[in-house]
């Protein structure tokens, strides 16, 4: 075991794990999270903490993490390096461990231009393969980036990110293949509505033999309207919504019912991709739709390792 | 706007070039395109004694080299030079006066136009000059030469009454030789002569019969129309020759009365020494030219001519290009004529010089230094055809102009300079690049009298050019050696002109040395106006002379309550009543012109404020008469940003505006009302200073 | 080249409003290029302050001058004389040359008329964009000529990242993902397997982390 976390144990046993995300507020309230955590503990194996997330400030990831622990969930550490350089990044990383966390998921981070403070200095001191490769090193060699030695351990299961809808594609299996390099020890990609993408994608990782050397936890975002698909489809970029999940929603009587409908016809696939070890669930603002979703997707119950 | 002369003036556009006078066509070209025509004419006097003679019957060199050719056709320069010695202004115009009398007396026998030529700088540099003419009349050949229909006899009067007016003294009916000799001019006081005596005799066949009644001698034959004496042709005329003045005698002798006239040459019709337009328009009024025969001999019926048999030529000239006519004495062809007119060539008539010690050379003219002109009599100068053999007017015009500064130097004692004339080299082909992208404008053509008019008189075969007219012909005008022209000092190698250029005339080397080609750049203005470094200088609407411009029409309109400034497009197709209308419609519209609006650089518009205007408008021409269309988008732009910086510094945007000029006239009345309401519902420029 | 921009007018006529006798100064040569503080700008933008002051009514002198660079301290010192006689100067240069002014004129206000951009290219004539940040450590060989520290919105030496569409960044359509056009050079070059490896990460000290930098050729000097 690399780190102990519930995460690394149920997919090294082989089990398909479930993530989620857990937000933390703009603002210093504990509620949101501690709601979160008891909405989502008995149906997730785990939860991201999201970093800042889309560049707008929130609570920090790692405070977020600590609360979820206080009440039995295990927390994802979500790391940007938008926001910090090599020193603070290392310092967070010592400082998880200290505080019992297990799992981390380095990234890159939302360009600052998008958030609430546009006019910000993006740090970007190291990028986030760096940054994975840093964590490995830490927690394997007991070094810090420069060399020098780590007093203690520093047992992480470390995580990165993978989006197989940005361009360009043939590249984007190599830049898998350099994160699992790096150390990536699991994978949560993008959220998955292009399924005949994605499968082409899994199998160019498979042919690497990518699948066998971490696990990968295809990425599921439930869509609540028909204004969110399209916005998703035209606005975010590196996201790939096919026309005709716009059309299912604008066509259905229900949105939300359609968009669970979407979501449990997503992951039915995705349990057939060989090499896909497990879900992450992204419900921005629709937490709630979660653990229906889980059950009905016949992941339920959660395995107790 | 005013023009600068270029900084080095080694570089002759090559019309100046082109030019016996040098004169530079540019200078009165744009001054006539800015409707500046008595300007334009006081550039032609500067260096052309007979302006309005010239106007008709030069044979414009300029226009075969002009650089608009190679684009699609010369510039109309000689009909351009005619419009504006011929009009109204005319009258107008001020003599310049002669410098103070330098107390030398100069004789120039013969009035043609040498002599003339010559009798007109002499007369300017101060010395007292009197011309001695043989007939009757003045002018040379110019009067008994070339027909009236060609030159008006009032027009070269006129032009040789400019002359009398700097106090030439023309003396007619003297014969040089009998009533004056050197001996006699220098007694009575005279410290250099001038001989342009010209070429006023025929040359002669030399064949069988030529002395037949009923065989007549071209020049001889043309003079005797000219001073009136009774001649008339009632049959079949055969004009033998292929020159300009076998032409004229053609053409003269359907005038007297011939029926039917036939041109018989040596040269192939490609090779005929006449104008081609003149041969066009000889065969347009019935004259029928065969080619390709010489003169056999005269045919005789009782004592009178009956026709002639000409022998077939096979060759004229050798393989050098010199006069060698080879014939085939076995194909002979006879033709009947009544009269037969003989204009192969013209000689000097030199009877006077042996009396006066004066050398004959071996082709029968008088011997001088070419250059210099002085012949081996101390103070005795010769030229025009007398010298140099017949050529054109323009030629004899160097020529006495040439004399004129020689006998100078002579009556002031010092040596006479032999500078060479300025020759033509070839003239530099455009790129076909640049060629391709500029932008075609048709030759303006008036259409001459019918031939019916034409025949039945002596009248002028071509009209004039209008006033309108003329100014579309000018805006023809390419500008050789008028546009940019790089400091290589300030020169920061930023590439803009050759990036904005829309000919893409700049090249840039390794070392980034940029080089605009004098005379391929059409002065467009672009690249001297967008110039971060200020680096590019241009002759034609140069830098800084419209801001200067305004600030002097702003200066002189003070008393207006509000003042608007008007930056028009030259090619706009605006006529002389539009600009007074405008006056009278809009006084205060203070109009500045411009050869473009691409010349309007932002600075020009923010001066215009900055002196106190209440408004500023860009009145572009159509772009149908825009030849760089292209930049119309840029000069919109530029104004847009103009308009953002007035109003940063606190001035209403509105106040200034940027239409294009209808297809007629100056501007669109709604668009100027409108400018003009809205200026009123303001408060007046808090820029303005009142006195 | 380095490239400029004027500033808004607002905010120079507002620096320079405390100041009557004002030198509006271009840099002839960078400045200049940028079509910021050339020749051409400093009358312009002399004509627009002498404008703005008229209308409300403040007074004072605009002087208007070029000097080829100011940069160089030798070319700043030949116009000692007309700064001399002036209560401020409107530097039109770069920072360089705004400080450059302020070294040699210790005792006369210098403000600055621009902005400094960035080290770049002419695209077209009125069209520049960044290609070098200075970062003292040229990696260009590494990533087939393009830079992704100067053109990367996110400086990653391991991209691109997931925000890479259609070879456009996350950031603006507008603006081209150079990760995508390295592998788009490097598959023309057939060195496609030089991204494979990771890129290790950068030393900043010699990008001006490592505290301000100087150049010194030790030959040269004197």
């Amino acid at each position: 075991m690399k780190s102990g976390s519930s995460l690394e144990r149920i997919l090294e046993s082989g089990q398909f794990a479930v993530t989620a995300e857990a937000g933390p507020p703009k603002g210093s309230s504990s509620k949101v999270i501690q709601r979160k955590g008891d909405l989502l503990k008995f149906c997730c194996d785990a939860l991201n903490v999201t970093d800042n997330q889309t560049a707008i400030v929130r609570m920090s990831s790692l405070s977020g993490c600590v609360l979820l622990k206080r009440l039995g969930v295990e927390p994802v550490l979500q790391m940007v390096v938008r926001d910090r350089n090599r020193l603070a990044l290392q310092s967070d990383i010592l400082g998880a461990a200290a505080l019992g966390i297990h799992n981390v998921l380095c990234l890159s981070g939302d360009h600052q231009k998008f958030g609430n403070h546009p006019t910000a200095k993006g740090v970007y001191d190291i990028d986030s393969i760096q940054f994975i490769q840093m964590v490995k090193t830490m927690r394997d060699e007991h070094e810090f980036l420069n060399g020098e030695e780590i007093s203690g351990d520093v047992p992480l299961f470390i995580g990165a990110a993978a989006n197989p809808f940005a361009d360009p594609f043939e590249f984007r299996v190599i830049r898998l293949a350099k994160k699992v390099k790096a150390g990536a020890d699991f994978i949560q990609t993008q959220g998955i509505f292009d399924m005949p993408k994605f499968t082409e994608w899994m199998k160019m990782v498979r042919d690497r033999g990518l699948d066998e050397k971490t696990h990968i936890l295809a990425g599921i975002i439930p869509v609540k309207s028909v204004g969110m698909a399209r916005y998703m489809r035209n606005n975010v970029s590196g996201l790939s919504v096919p026309l005709e999940i716009v059309d299912r929603m604008a066509d259905a009587k229900d949105p939300k019912e359609e968009g669970v409908k979407i979501c449990l016809e997503t992951i039915e696939q995705l349990k057939e991709v060989e090499g896909v070890h497990g879900i992450h669930i992204m419900a921005v603002a629709w937490e709630d739709i979660v653990p229906r979703i889980v059950e009905e997707a016949g992941l339920m119950p959660r395995p107790v390792v | 706007m005013t023009r600068n002369e270029p900084s080095t003036e080694i570089e002759y556009a090559p019309c100046k070039l082109a030019c016996p006078i040098l004169t530079d066509a540019r200078e009165y070209i744009q001054l006539i395109a800015e409707r500046r025509f008595e300007e334009a004419l006081t550039a032609i006097m500067s260096q052309n004694p007979l302006p309005r003679t010239c106007g008709r019957i030069c044979t414009h060199p300029c226009e075969q080299v002009c650089k608009r050719g190679q684009v699609d056709e010369p510039v109309a320069i000689a009909a351009l030079k005619r419009f504006a010695a011929d009009g109204p202004w005319k009258d107008r115009l001020r003599q310049v006066l002669p410098k103070a009398s330098s107390g030398h007396k100069v004789a120039v026998v013969g009035s043609g136009p040498s002599g003339l030529a010559a009798a007109h700088d002499l007369a300017l540099l101060g010395h007292t000059v009197t011309v001695l003419e043989k007939l009757p009349i003045a002018g040379g050949m110019m009067a008994v030469g070339i027909p009236s229909y060609r030159l008006p006899r009032d027009v070269l009067e006129a032009d040789i009454r400019t002359i009398e007016d700097l106090g030439v003294e023309v003396k007619t009916g003297v014969t040089f030789g009998n009533d004056v000799t050197v001996e006699s001019l220098t007694g009575d006081g005279y410290q250099a002569i001038f001989l342009g005596t010209g070429l006023h005799l025929s040359r002669r066949l030399n064949v069988e019969g030529e002395d037949l009644p009923g065989v007549l001698k071209g020049v001889d034959f043309l003079r005797d129309v000219a001073l009136g004496k009774p001649v008339t042709l009632d049959a079949s005329v055969i004009v033998v020759g292929g020159g300009n003045v076998a032409i004229d005698v053609a053409r003269t002798a359907l005038r007297v009365g011939a029926r039917d006239v036939l041109m018989v040459c040596l040269e192939k019709q490609e090779e005929m020494p006449a104008a081609e337009s003149e041969i066009e328009e000889a065969r347009e009024e019935g004259v029928a030219v065969v080619n390709c025969f010489g003169p056999k001999r005269f045919l005789e019926n009782s004592g009178r001519l009956s026709g002639i048999e000409f022998k077939s030529c096979t060759c004229v000239f050798d393989e050098k290009g010199a006069f060698c006519p080879q014939y085939d004495e076995n194909e002979l062809t006879a033709m009947d004529a009544d009269t037969v007119i003989v204009a192969i060539g013209q000689a000097a008539d030199l009877s006077f010089a042996e009396k006066d010690g004066l050398t004959v050379t071996r082709r029968g003219g008088l011997e001088a230094d070419p250059i210099t002109l002085q012949t081996p009599i101390a103070g005795v100068f010769a030229g025009g055809d007398v010298i140099s053999g017949p050529a054109t007017v323009t030629k004899a015009i160097a020529a006495g102009k040439r004399a004129a500064v020689s006998i100078d130097f002579y009556l002031r004692g010092e040596s006479i300079p032999r500078s060479e004339p300025a020759i033509a080299d070839q003239v530099a082909s455009l790129p076909p690049g640049v060629i391709e992208r500029t932008r075609q404008f048709a030759r303006s053509k008036i259409a001459g009298l019918p031939v019916e008019q034409r025949l039945s008189s002596f009248s002028e075969v071509g009209p004039p050019f209008s006033e309108d007219l003329a100014t579309k012909e000018a805006l023809r005008c390419l500008h050789c050696y008028l546009g940019a022209r790089v400091n290589k000092e300030k020169c920061i190698s930023c590439l803009t002109c050759l990036r904005v250029c829309p000919l893409q005339v700049p090249t840039v080397s390794k070392v980034g040395e940029i080089t605009i080609d004098p005379f391929v750049c059409q002065a467009c203005g672009m690249c001297a106006l967008e110039c971060p470094v200020q680096a590019i200088e241009i002759s034609l609407d140069p830098g800084g002379e419209i801001a200067r411009e305004v600030e002097k029409a702003i200066a002189s309109s003070q008393h207006l309550e509000r003042l608007i400034v008007g930056f028009f497009d030259l090619h706009g197709n605006f006529a002389k009543k539009d600009l007074k209308g405008l006056r009278e419609d809009y006084p205060n519209v203070l109009p500045v012109m411009t050869f473009g609006l691409r010349r309007i650089d932002r600075s020009d518009i923010l001066k215009a404020f900055e002196c106190g205007a209440d408004a500023v408008f860009l009145a572009g021409c159509p772009p149908n008469r825009d030849p760089f269309p292209e930049a119309g988008d840029r000069i919109k732009r530029r104004t847009a940003h103009a308009r953002t910086q007035l109003e940063a510094v606190g001035l209403d945007g509105r106040r200034l505006e940027i239409f294009d000029m209808p297809d007629e006239g100056l501007v669109e009345k709604g668009s100027i009302t409108e400018l003009i309401q809205r200026i009123k519902e303001m408060e007046p420029s808090p820029l303005r200073v009142r006195r | 080249m380095i490239t400029l921009e004027q500033k808004q007018f607002a905010q120079i006529k507002e620096m320079a409003s405390h100041y009557d006798r004002l030198l509006v100064l271009g840099c002839q040569t960078c400045s200049a290029m940028s079509f910021a503080g050339g020749e051409r700008e400093v009358k312009e933008l002399a004509s627009m302050i002498r404008m703005e002051r008229k209308i409300s009514g403040k007074p004072g002198d605009i002087l208007e001058d070029a000097i080829a660079r100011q940069c160089d301290p030798e070319l700043v010192d030949l116009i000692g004389d007309k700064v001399r006689g002036c209560d401020a100067v409107l530097s039109l240069a770069c920072g360089a040359g705004v400080q450059m002014l302020a070294e040699r004129f210790p005792d006369k206000m210098i403000l600055p008329g621009c902005n400094t951009t960035f080290l770049g290219v002419t695209e077209e004539l009125g069209v520049w964009s960044e290609r070098c940040a200075g970062c003292g450590d040229c990696i260009l060989d590494k990533t087939a000529g393009l830079c992704p520290i100067a053109r990367c919105s996110k400086q990653l030496l391991n991209g691109p990242c997931g925000g890479s569409v259609n070879g456009k960044c996350e950031i603006s359509k507008d603006v081209d993902c150079v990760w995508q056009l390295i592998i788009d050079r490097l598959a023309r070059l057939n060195r496609l397997e030089m991204l494979e490896e990771i890129f290790p990460v950068k030393d900043w000290s010699p990008a001006g982390h490592g505290g301000p930098r100087k150049m010194i050729i030790e030959d040269l000097k004197s």
